[in-house]
């Protein structure tokens, strides 16, 4: 006989598979949000850098930032794309320099410290200024987690971003690998109030290469056509530890990653924010696109 | 439901001298806009019109035909409505020598 759990999830199952946008997930039994980004930007959002008294005080890395805008791909050649269902994705595009980032961030918190699981559909393209293919203007696509423990937690609780980027292309090399990092650029003061600081985790130093994480991803004979890809991180927020990354048919070995920890910040108590970003290599703009993003949780 | 209504901030704290304008902003699922430009500090010498943008592509751009005044002054706003621009938006200005503007601008989107 099975258990009445046992049925809850089978039946669970049941109606997630027979949802045509949510069978296209795996997600744990809460969800947490399931952003379809043909009901607009779902929360998603630019993220600035801090300052105080004047935005001359941000660091220049948050000051290239600008917005995510809702895209049917368009393209010169052949008009929209489109997305996976749906017309619009979300588009993350950094300006012309190589070298330049930008970033989209969702901004929540946790109700429970147990394993969480982020799920997307994504794909990335250079803008199509020549007619040539372009596969290595692209350096990187990525996410991140900004998590940090609950306020309940006692000393020693850290502010917890964990990080991993696909290495495209680097000085016009072709690498196509999965990498980490586990250090952020020194805390700095802002301001004269006491109260705001910062640093730079999206740095372009400290990264790691994820054994066994170099794959080769689908992409098209022509500038200006993609496909999609799948992702899946799986996270533990009561141990602050990575279960599980898969991307289309590979799961990776996570045994060595980890993640930048640093001490807790006094404002930041629960905190779970998620940031895709992308960055370009050449003086051309990279754009990276979400199809969808559903995050769920064990509670 | 309420139609899609979207603050995008598309520059902040940008320097504008000679040829400036904001970063290609894809909103085709928008009927209507308003830019908003706030100078952010006093602004140096003599300013031109601000210009619409429009472009199929992000990457090719023909004026819209609205041409709008900076700000002259520190947190002086200026705006202009737009209507029916496809796909991509931008604001482009045209600045003399020794003239230079901080801006911040915004695009307000209505579906």
């Amino acid at each position: 006989m099975t258990s009445p759990n046992s049925q809850l999830d089978d039946m669970r199952r049941a109606i997630r598979e027979a949802d045509p946008q949510l069978s296209r997930f795996d997600p744990l039994p809460r969800i947490i949000c399931l952003d379809d980004f043909d009901r607009g930007m779902c929360g998603w959002t630019q993220l600035v850098g801090n300052y105080e008294h004047s935005l001359d005080a941000m660091l220049p890395g948050y000051a290239q930032h600008s917005h995510a805008m809702l895209s049917t791909l368009p393209n010169w050649d052949f008009g929209s794309h489109g997305g996976v269902d749906g017309s619009y994705a979300l588009k993350i595009a950094t300006r012309p320099k190589t070298g330049a980032q930008n970033v989209a961030i969702k901004r929540l918190t946790f109700r429970k410290a147990g394993p969480i699981r982020l799920e997307t559909y994504f794909t990335f393209k250079p803008e199509a200024t020549e007619l040539q293919l372009s596969e290595t203007d692209i350096r990187s696509f990525g996410f991140l987690y900004d998590l940090q423990v609950g306020d309940q937690h006692g000393t020693g609780g850290n502010r917890v971003m964990p990080h991993l980027r696909f290495l495209n292309a680097e000085n016009g090399v072709h690498l196509q690998k999965w990498q980490f990092k586990r250090e952020t650029t020194p805390i700095k003061p802002i301001g004269t109030a006491g109260k705001t600081m910062t640093h730079y985790h999206l740095a372009p130093t400290d990264w790691e290469d994820l054994p066994g994480g170099e794959q080769r991803l689908c992409y098209n004979e022509i500038p200006t056509k993609v496909n999609w890809h799948y992702l899946r991180f799986d996270f533990d927020l009561a141990t602050m530890q990575a279960t599980r990354f898969q991307v289309n048919d590979r799961v990776f070995d996570m045994s060595t990653y980890d993640c930048i920890r640093i001490p807790a910040m006094k404002n930041l108590w629960c905190m779970l924010n998620i940031g895709f970003f992308a960055e370009t290599d050449t003086d051309k703009r990279a754009f990276a696109y979400l199809d969808s993003v559903c995050l769920s949780g064990d509670f | 439901m309420l139609p899609e209504n979207l603050t995008a901030i598309v520059a902040r704290n940008e320097i504008w001298t000679g040829e400036s304008a904001t970063e290609p902003y894809e909103a085709g699922w928008a009927k209507e806009a308003i830019v908003f430009v706030r100078a952010l500090k006093p602004p140096k010498g003599k300013l031109p019109k601000a210009r619409i943008e429009i472009s199929a592509d992000g990457m090719h751009w023909a004026p819209e035909g609205s041409e709008f005044d900076l700000p002259e002054a520190e947190n002086a706003v200026t705006f202009q409505r737009v209507a029916h621009f496809g796909n991509f938006l931008r604001v482009a200005a045209s600045l003399p020598a020794g003239a230079e503007i901080t801006v911040l601008v915004s695009m307000h989107f209505k579906a």
